[in-house]
């Protein structure tokens, strides 16, 4: 029954099917069985509308604002149903199955959470800093469940993704990461005194201890963001397969060092730039706030595409599960072009373009990721799952940005 | 309803679909009609049915594979956009009304109109009453505490202690209140002294809860112009009574709240402009309440504000030279100087 592949699955989605070429025409009946086949490619589309999201966004904005915020979860359900109903692979769209009431008490949840750190944050140094030990201490959990929770309410070809990581991984994997903001936090609330002396000038053992502590920092962020990869892509499921990133630190350490080489080139340029244009100018200020805004610009437009295109690359490029195997081809070149002109056209439009840039960005990102698939999925069954009743998390992950990443 | 019903749409309009029955990703023919308030599908040829209700259909759009989710863990799926499109119409499903306000450009044209009146009307009027309400709500000793913390800021970052000894310090609180006992009812406050960089000069400034900083500068310079001074302090009073800068702290969030919600996911530089324009709109309405209040107190205490004048005259002398100043229009965080000396003119 591969018939329904043929078939445009939606209107203005002109689908290029390479599915259908490799499948043979007869199918048997026996559904259970998987055939071996042809490794084939699924394609990956992005079929959403610039101009059709910003109507949806123009709509979720208006009624945030007008209910002071308490419509933000049916808003994000809303916009992820419409990008994912957009997402095809293999032709079949993906489906959001999550309740946006249920969201809605996560994000209730949330916001208190934050409200009493905030709050607690004001009150003294003391207080703030326990109130960030105990977020610490949730946070790997509410990670881990929004992580289930988006992935569960998941789906394709009527089958659930699952997310199979544990909470104690994702503690064992997210606790190594915060020592060093909970040294630099705990350093900032009980030198307070030491660290600003008479003068204004921090000095003393303070003083050396948050030096080391960031430089350590620096060092091992590239050891973070490899093991929180190797987690979440450790951990993907659908049907009977789980995916795996079986990539070393040593990628990690090097795509950082190459990323280091290109901050360092920005900065150089820019620092030169800024020299110029006051030299030029001859120490006018327009022309010097001119020249600094721009230098900004291009230090947002080059660098931080290039390290989302870099790891993008490096995840997806070595994700496999037992049948599939992922590649993600993202050119750092189009990348900062396009972000380079969402910038610009969202400034100009005083934000007005920012669905455009969203639609744009993902349909980007998401084309230049590629599924080479051993198995026919069509077999594939469900395997046993409970569906994650904790939506906290969900409204956790989108509060400080963490995202599954696809 | 007959077991016929079940099986036969009858005259019921009949659309086809994949089905995914959600233990198997293998895609099914089959097809769907309504009988009363139920869902009927044949999914070759076995037949199902669902409450109408429980079946959540994707909303009217133009883009997008069109979905229905099944309670019990199924999906439909359109084969042919258009012909779902003219079946769900026909029954009226998937069409809520925030769905169709999306799918219509001039009820979009008319939401965009809105949202822009309501951050108009949350810059307008929403963000002074969170500014005037907290003002109320906050006890005075929140307030008082929420200042000493932003002094003991300042008195790391960017204060010195005063050059003035305690007696002259005392000598000097005493000669200000002095001046300031003819102005009436005067609000809650405290008077403390530091010294400053040249680049301040100087200078006054209120602080949340009543703390009026003077800077020694400002002392130096005003040392032989009680009117000036009485402006000056009075001008700071006003900020006081009216609990400025508290209110400007929530005016500030909660604009830089709304703009985070259009465009924060995307750069926090693109919100934190219009919250910076904003919050300085916010500061030169209260510079303006707080100079109505410094004028109001000279005139009570039988002068004029020429005091002022000569001040901004001293001001402008030591800022002559540097040109960084100067009238920065919207980005200022006061009027102009020609407004404000407009103000103070004596008539």
């Amino acid at each position: 029954m591969e018939e329904h592949d043929k078939a445009a699955p939606a209107a203005g989605a002109s689908v290029a099917l390479e599915s259908t070429i490799a499948q043979p025409t007869a199918q048997s009946l026996e559904p259970s069985v998987a055939r071996p086949s042809e490794p084939r490619r699924l394609s990956l589309q992005f079929t959403g509308s610039g101009s059709e999201y910003f109507r949806i966004w123009i709509v979720n904005l208006l009624l945030s604002l007008v209910t002071l915020g308490l419509y933000l979860p049916h808003a994000k359900a809303r916009r992820l149903r419409y990008f994912y109903a957009n997402t095809l692979v293999d032709g079949e769209a993906l489906a959001f199955h999550g309740d946006p009431w249920r969201m809605f008490r996560g994000f209730v949840l949330l916001a208190v959470l934050m409200g009493c750190y905030a709050v607690a944050g004001q009150m003294s140094p003391t207080s703030g800093f326990i109130a960030f030990l105990v977020l610490c201490a949730v946070w790997p959990a509410l990670w881990q469940s929004s992580l289930s929770f988006r992935l569960s309410n998941t789906s394709w070809r009527g089958l659930r993704f699952r997310f199979l990581g544990s909470k104690k991984d994702a503690y064992l994997t997210l606790l190594p990461t915060y020592l060093p903001t909970i040294a630099l936090v705990g350093v900032q609330a009980f030198f307070a005194k030491d660290l600003m002396a008479s003068d204004g000038k921090p000095e003393g053992p303070a003083l050396a201890w948050m030096g080391t502590i960031v430089l350590v920092w620096y060092l091992l962020t590239p050891w973070m963001l490899w093991s929180l990869k190797r987690y979440q892509h450790g951990a993907y499921a659908f049907a009977s397969q789980r995916t795996r990133m079986p990539v070393g630190l040593g990628a990690f350490y090097l795509m950082a060092l190459k990323a280091l080489g290109v901050l360092l080139l920005a900065l150089v340029a820019i620092v030169g730039m800024i020299f110029l244009g006051g030299w030029l100018s001859k120490g006018n200020m327009t022309w010097m706030i001119g020249s600094v805004m721009l230098g900004y610009l291009i230090f947002f437009v080059i660098t931080a595409p290039y390290f989302t295109a870099r790891v993008q690359n490096l995840v997806w490029g070595h994700t496999e599960a037992q049948a599939l195997r992922f590649d993600s081809q993202l050119s750092f070149g189009s990348l900062a072009l396009l972000t380079l002109k969402n910038w610009l056209l969202t400034a100009v439009t005083l934000g007005l373009y920012r669905p455009f840039a969203a639609v744009r960005t993902a349909k980007l990102r998401l084309e230049s990721l590629s599924i080479h698939c051993s198995e026919d999925p069509a077999e594939w069954m469900q395997a046993a799952m409970q569906v994650d009743k904790d939506a906290a998390g969900e409204a956790a992950g989108d509060f400080f940005g963490i995202d599954v990443g696809l | 309803m007959s077991a016929q019903s079940l099986t036969d749409p009858g005259s019921a309009s009949t659309l086809a679909v994949s089905h995914f029955d959600g233990r198997q990703a293998r895609a099914r023919e089959a097809r769907v009609w309504i009988a009363g308030q139920r869902l009927m599908l044949d999914s070759e040829g076995r037949q199902e049915h669902y409450e109408l209700a429980q079946v959540r259909w994707s909303e009217l759009s133009r883009h997008g594979q069109r979905q229905a989710q099944l309670p019990d863990g199924g999906l439909l799926r359109a084969q042919d956009a258009a012909a779902w499109d003219a079946w769900a119409a026909e029954a009226g499903l998937g069409r809520p009304l925030v769905a169709r306000w999306a799918q219509s450009w001039r009820w979009t044209a008319v939401a965009l109109l809105g949202l822009v009146a309501v951050v108009l009307a949350l810059w307008r009027w929403g963000a002074p009453l969170a500014g005037q309400g907290t003002a109320l709500l906050l006890p005075q000793s929140s307030e008082q505490a929420l200042g000493d913390k932003i002094l003991a800021g300042l008195d790391e970052q960017w204060l010195k202690p005063s050059s003035l000894d305690a007696a002259e310090q005392a000598r000097w609180r005493r000669h200000l209140e002095q001046l300031l006992r003819g102005g009436g009812d005067l609000p809650q406050h405290r008077l403390v002294f530091r010294a400053v960089d040249k680049s301040i000069g100087p200078n006054a400034f209120a602080l949340p809860g009543g703390t009026v900083v003077i800077t020694d500068a400002l002392l130096e310079t005003l040392k032989d112009d009680d009117s000036a001074l009485l402006g000056v302090i009075g001008h700071e009073l006003g900020h006081v009574r009216h609990r400025h800068a508290l209110r400007l702290v929530v005016q500030g969030g909660v604009v830089a709240g709304v703009f985070g919600l259009v465009v924060g996911d995307f750069s926090s530089l693109l919100a934190l402009a219009p919250s910076v324009l904003a919050q300085q709109a916010y500061s030169r309405d209260f510079e303006r309440e707080a100079d109505r209040e410094a004028l109001a107190l000279l005139q009570a205490t039988g002068r004029d504000g020429s005091g002022m004048l000569r001040f901004f005259d001293q001001l402008e002398a030591l800022h002559k030279g540097r040109d960084l100043a100067g009238d920065l229009g919207l980005l200022s965080s006061h009027p102009a100087d020609a407004e404000r000396r407009r103000f103070f003119t004596p008539r």
